[in-house]
């Protein structure tokens, strides 16, 4: 069902920059909705944030809620509705979702990104049997256990050092010669006794007999290639979502980032883009506020210069 | 009505996030927290052959993880 009335903006995606732009939209009076498929984004994940100013040592989860409450207190509305089509007529978009369809006059892309899947034998074999993707969901499962966690990122820390609280052993497998984790995550990890870094090596097969008992390395470990492991958490960087934001001729880099200027204008006239699917370079919780904020402002005087209600 | 139940754990987000869902469409449900009742976690990975978080529940059909548009079906959203 198409709803007639023309919005000011579209907010694509509920995570932070998404409530970024939610809130500065709402205190520019903008009629504005936000249309995502969940709320919360990548900071779900992330079991301690304690980088966000004003909020120490906050789950993940709770600094999402914290964000979303008060940017809905100026007026955006959010839907939990999935975006699966956007097309760009003269002066508008028509949004179409998997309920309904909206006309708007901009469109504030804050799509996020997704995991990214290691891509060896036997890991959606052993999907939820051994081999998971969130150490904050299933963690409890491995109480007195041995892990490991792949990859070198901050995240890939953070899954560690959340294993490390219920596990026997964790190793982190990570394919360089040094994790790249922030200083201040990097030294938790080091003063974690029971975590061990295999540097230099891959996994390049999960085996067991109807769950995860062992993967194969391409490297040996204590002389052997096989290393047994009761669970595998997989943390390799992720894929940023920009298929909807192609369909309307919206640039990416060489990363499939979308590209944006200083002041989150995308190439195309009326789109914005802010958080983790742009090319901004330091992907964080602040980062991604600022720039919804600076796309809802642009979008804002996008409505008040450009445009004419149809 | 559908018998809905959401097996979760207190740290897990996608568990939060189908919550979240099924209260914004009205739907009633039971949670059964899996990392504290042994038999809920027993029963969660005989039925769903696995044991991640979360699992939904309606009327018996399992669906593992925050899968939107399965459960929309079941539900008939």
């Amino acid at each position: 069902m198409t709803q007639n009335n023309l919005l000011d903006t579209v907010i694509i995606g509920a995570g932070l920059a998404g409530y970024g732009a939610a809130l500065y939209a709402g205190r520019f009076k903008m009629n504005s909705v936000i249309l995502s498929r969940d709320t919360g984004g990548t900071i779900n994940w992330a079991h301690i944030v304690d980088n966000y100013p004003g909020i120490p040592n906050i789950e993940g989860i709770d600094l999402a809620d914290k964000i979303k409450e008060h940017a809905l207190k100026f007026g955006a509305e959010l839907k939990l509705e999935e975006v699966e089509n956007l097309q760009k007529e003269d002066n508008y978009f028509k949004v179409k979702t998997d309920k309904s369809e909206y006309l708007t006059k901009t469109i504030i892309i804050a799509t996020g990104r997704e995991r990214k899947k290691l891509g060896i034998p036997g890991e959606e074999e052993f999907q939820g049997n051994g081999v998971h993707t969130c150490a904050v969901c299933d963690a409890f499962l491995y109480k007195g256990k041995t892990v490991g966690v792949v990859g070198g990122s901050d995240s890939a820390a953070k899954e560690a050092l959340v294993l490390a609280e219920h596990a026997k052993k964790v190793y982190i497998i990570y394919r360089k010669d040094k994790i790249r984790a922030e200083p201040t995550l990097y030294e938790k990890v080091m003063e974690t006794s029971n975590i061990e870094i295999i540097n230099n090596t891959n996994i390049i097969q999960a085996k067991g007999d109807g769950r995860l008992s062992h993967v194969i390395l391409d490297n040996q470990y204590n002389g052997s290639e096989e290393l047994p492991l009761d669970g595998l958490f997989i943390d390799v960087g992720y894929v940023p979502l920009t298929e909807l934001a192609r369909t309307i001729g919206v640039e990416e880099n060489e990363n499939g980032e979308i590209i944006v200027d200083k002041m989150n204008c995308t190439n195309v006239r009326g789109v914005f883009a802010a958080g983790d699917v742009t090319d901004i370079e330091f992907k964080q919780a602040i980062t991604a506020v600022a720039q919804g904020s600076k796309a809802a402002y642009m979008a804002f005087k996008y409505v008040n210069t450009n445009t004419k209600p149809s | 009505m559908a018998e809905v139940i959401v097996y979760s754990t207190d740290s897990c987000p996608w568990c939060r996030k189908v919550e979240e869902y099924l209260q914004m469409n009205n739907i009633n449900f039971d949670v059964k927290k899996v990392d504290q009742d042994r038999e809920a976690a027993m029963e969660m990975v005989q039925a769903s052959g696995q044991q991640g978080v979360p699992v939904v529940s309606i009327d018996g059909k399992m669906i593992v993880g925050f899968n939107k548009a399965e459960i929309d079906k079941a539900l008939g959203l």
